[in-house]
């Protein structure tokens, strides 16, 4: 086993000498050295926004209300708002149940003084939702102001902990990476 | 020109055997459905899911064909995106009959197949730890990848419980080895490898038999017929170009059917003639029957021991780990047994976050000190066959070449779910044992690894090839695939169906050494 890993850590050493590129100097086209793990997809965000922009502004507070800014990024700092408007211009149901939902929330806005939703204090805000989530936990979602915030809570999980800030900066994910080598676990468990 | 030898198919069956018999000097010719995929450039092995808008990461790359539908259509096949979970089945296996009385017995024993499974895996690599289990026999290993933290505390739980949990066996090189280096532990397997330090078939025994001049790769090649001579004998292998839909024919003194079980069925039931009316090696009337998936569950679950700790990368190459069956030699009311793999999510995958309760800052917080503790844990058993459970064609749903699509039918019997709810039971013990949350169990079984519908026996009553693959009715007709396996294990097939097509390489290369094919 210790010469098998000093032979490793050699190569490691090549590895670094060579460049993330290529780690076999002798790498042609019948060779799989290791490539760099090249990133060839990004394709620039969609132009075009499919909801309004009253609409667009509350289905972000309501996003950052579900995943606030902390010491990393919030989920419209995380471009979930974004990602939201991309998802739901695909389904007709999810459109009709977002329109309907964020009417909901002006008419109780009203209630609260305000003209809408996106005009109350945080406190106003979420004496609204939090009642919604509370119900969504408990499955009780026959209400369809219900369904409305379940389905911009799931949205919001799905399009923050995928965003490079939720994945790399908040959870902490350090995949797709090159180990020589698979540690032993030394913890006592 | 007649072909020694035309393969249809090129996944770890069609590779494995074409390529053998290109060593042994037969003239080999391949019909893949699908075009060539360079692992190195035309999967997304490494794609982020914050690179697209949509957040979901196609498996190819913009512009690129090829396992892109519900048919693995490529060079390769299914190994190409495989996790290449590697087990050897055991005696029991072969003769689960025998051993509980129900289902079918193999008409071959272990004995018989284990040259081959040295073989095959010194050609492609293993890893694995020599655990002298009974019925999970050793093979020729490379050496194990060291158990993750969380499969130790899985291991320890289990302990309790009498249960052994053990290295995970699997056809990816943990040495260098000719051209192909060690893997690189970036968890994403099933994603391509564009490293091939994980087996496909192609990269690793296909591309090197091209060196022999004796095999020859017709890609994009969709079959769609085996013609048959008065003599049930096939005289012609009937295609289409798959982007021209231009037709072309082949001729073979042999032919190897080998596209993946229920695909291997729908070919042989879409090959009609007035000799065989039913589908093709079909006089039995079994083809397509006895179709025996893996049956699994799915648990998702948080390990306590895990819960708040700093993210660290574990994604090794996705489990590490494997709970070997330990039911079929205990008294119990059903046949056969199950097997557990665990901990082969994948980190970029987080779709369970949306499940954590409530909002703001505690929930963001709940999620992160989940994140670590993540862990999803699979139980697979062995069905038994039944009268509802068979391969048919749909000839109301055509797919986008005209072809019938294959449907598959299953149902599980009253003893398949009596073991399926042990299963799960004995799964939650062991969960509970080593200290996990469970945040969701499937409320219904699913399958996976298709098995079956080409079932091989001795009797041409009630199987539809012999105990070398070949057809009981058509005499230069064999298949393999999983679609022969007469009872499925428990275990996962791959490396069983390496192991036939390396053997029936052999008996036919010996077949037309003799001009008996």
């Amino acid at each position: 086993m210790a010469s098998y890993s000093s032979d490793r850590r050699k190569v490691l050493k090549l590895f670094g000498a060579i460049g993330a590129t290529c780690a076999y100097p002798f790498a042609g086209d019948e060779l799989y050295g290791q490539t760099a793990h090249e990133h060839a997809n990004f394709v620039p965000q969609s132009q075009g926004r499919f909801l309004n922009d009253a609409d667009f502004k509350a289905v972000a507070r309501i996003a950052d209300l579900i995943i606030p800014s902390t010491e990393t990024a919030g989920a419209s700092q995380a471009g979930v708002p974004e990602y939201i408007d991309l998802v739901i211009s695909r389904d007709a149901q999810q459109q009709a149940l977002i329109a309907d939902g964020l009417r909901w929330l002006d008419s109780q806005a009203k209630e609260l003084g305000a003209d809408r939703f996106v005009e109350l204090d945080e406190r106003g805000q979420l004496s609204i939702l939090e009642p919604l989530c509370k119900a969504a936990d408990e499955e009780k979602t026959e209400a369809r102001n219900v369904q409305f915030f379940a389905l911009l809570k799931r949205l919001t999980a799905d399009g923050y902990y995928t965003s490079k800030a939720g994945l790399m900066d908040e959870l902490g994910y350090k995949g797709n990476a090159v180990r020589m080598n698979y540690p032993e676990c030394v913890h006592e468990h | 020109m007649i072909y020694d030898v035309v393969v249809i198919g090129s996944g770890a069956g069609g590779g494995t055997l074409s390529a053998r018999l290109a060593g042994l000097g037969a003239d080999v010719l391949v019909l893949e459905g699908g075009p060539h995929v360079n692992t190195r450039t035309d999967f997304n092995t490494h794609a982020l899911p914050f690179e697209f808008p949509s957040r979901h990461i196609p498996t190819m790359r913009p512009g690129k064909p090829g396992f892109d539908g519900e048919r693995s259509r490529g060079l390769g096949g299914k190994t190409m995106l495989w996790n290449a979970v590697a087990l050897r089945f055991s005696q029991r296996d072969f003769k689960g009959r025998q051993h509980d009385g129900v289902g079918e017995d193999w008409p071959i024993d272990y004995a018989d197949i284990a040259p081959y499974y040295d073989r095959v895996e010194r050609e492609v690599g293993v890893c694995g730890n020599y655990d002298h289990l009974d019925d999970l026999p050793d093979g020729v290993f490379l050496p194990p990848v060291p158990m993750k933290c969380s499969d130790i505390v899985i291991q320890k739980g289990a302990e309790k419980l009498g249960v052994k949990v053990i290295h995970v066996r699997k056809a990816t090189l943990t040495r260098a080895r000719n051209v192909r280096p060690a893997c690189h532990f970036c968890g994403n397997c099933m994603s391509g490898c564009d490293v091939v330090a994980k087996y496909n078939s192609y990269d690793v025994q296909m591309a090197p038999a091209l060196k022999t001049g004796k095999l020859t790769l017709r890609q994009n090649s969709i079959v769609y017929e085996l013609a048959v001579s008065d003599e049930a004998r096939v005289k012609e292998v009937r295609y289409f170009d798959r982007e021209t839909r231009a037709e072309g024919s082949v001729q073979g003194r042999v032919i190897v059917v080998a596209c993946a079980c229920a695909q291997s069925v729908a070919l042989l039931l879409m090959s009609k003639s007035s000799r065989f009316p039913n589908g093709l090696a079909n006089s039995s009337g079994e083809l397509g029957r006895n179709f025996i998936p893996h049956i699994t569950a799915g648990f998702e679950l948080f390990l306590e021991d895990f819960i708040g700790k700093t993210s660290e990368n574990d994604e090794g190459f996705l489990d590490h780990a494997y709970i070997p069956s330990f039911m079929h030699d205990k008294q119990r009311d059903y046949g056969r047994s199950f097997g557990v793999q665990f901990g082969y999510h994948n980190h970029r995958a987080t779709g369970w976050a949306r499940a954590i309760k409530g909002m703001g800052k505690s929930y963001k917080e709940a999620v992160k000190a989940r994140y670590p503790a993540y862990m999803t844990f699979s139980p697979y058993q062995e069905m038994l066959p039944n009268d509802d459970s068979y391969i048919d064609l749909d000839y109301e749903h055509l797919d986008e070449y005209g072809l019938p699509r294959a449907r598959r039918h299953w149902k599980l019997s009253e003893m398949d779910m009596k073991l399926h709810n042990d299963m799960k039971r004995r799964c939650q013990e062991i969960l509970e044992a080593s200290r996990a949350q469970i945040h969701s169990v499937s409320q219904e079984p699913s399958t996976n690894h298709e098995i079956g519908g080409c079932r091989m026996g001795s009797d041409p009553r009630r199987s539809i090839v012999g105990a070398t693959c070949r057809a009981h009715d058509v005499p230069n007709l064999y298949v393999v695939d999983a679609g022969v396996f007469p009872s499925s294990s428990e275990k996962n097939p791959t490396l069983t169906i390496m192991a036939l097509a390396s053997r029936t390489a052999d008996i036919i290369a010996d077949r037309l050494q003799k001009r008996e094919a």
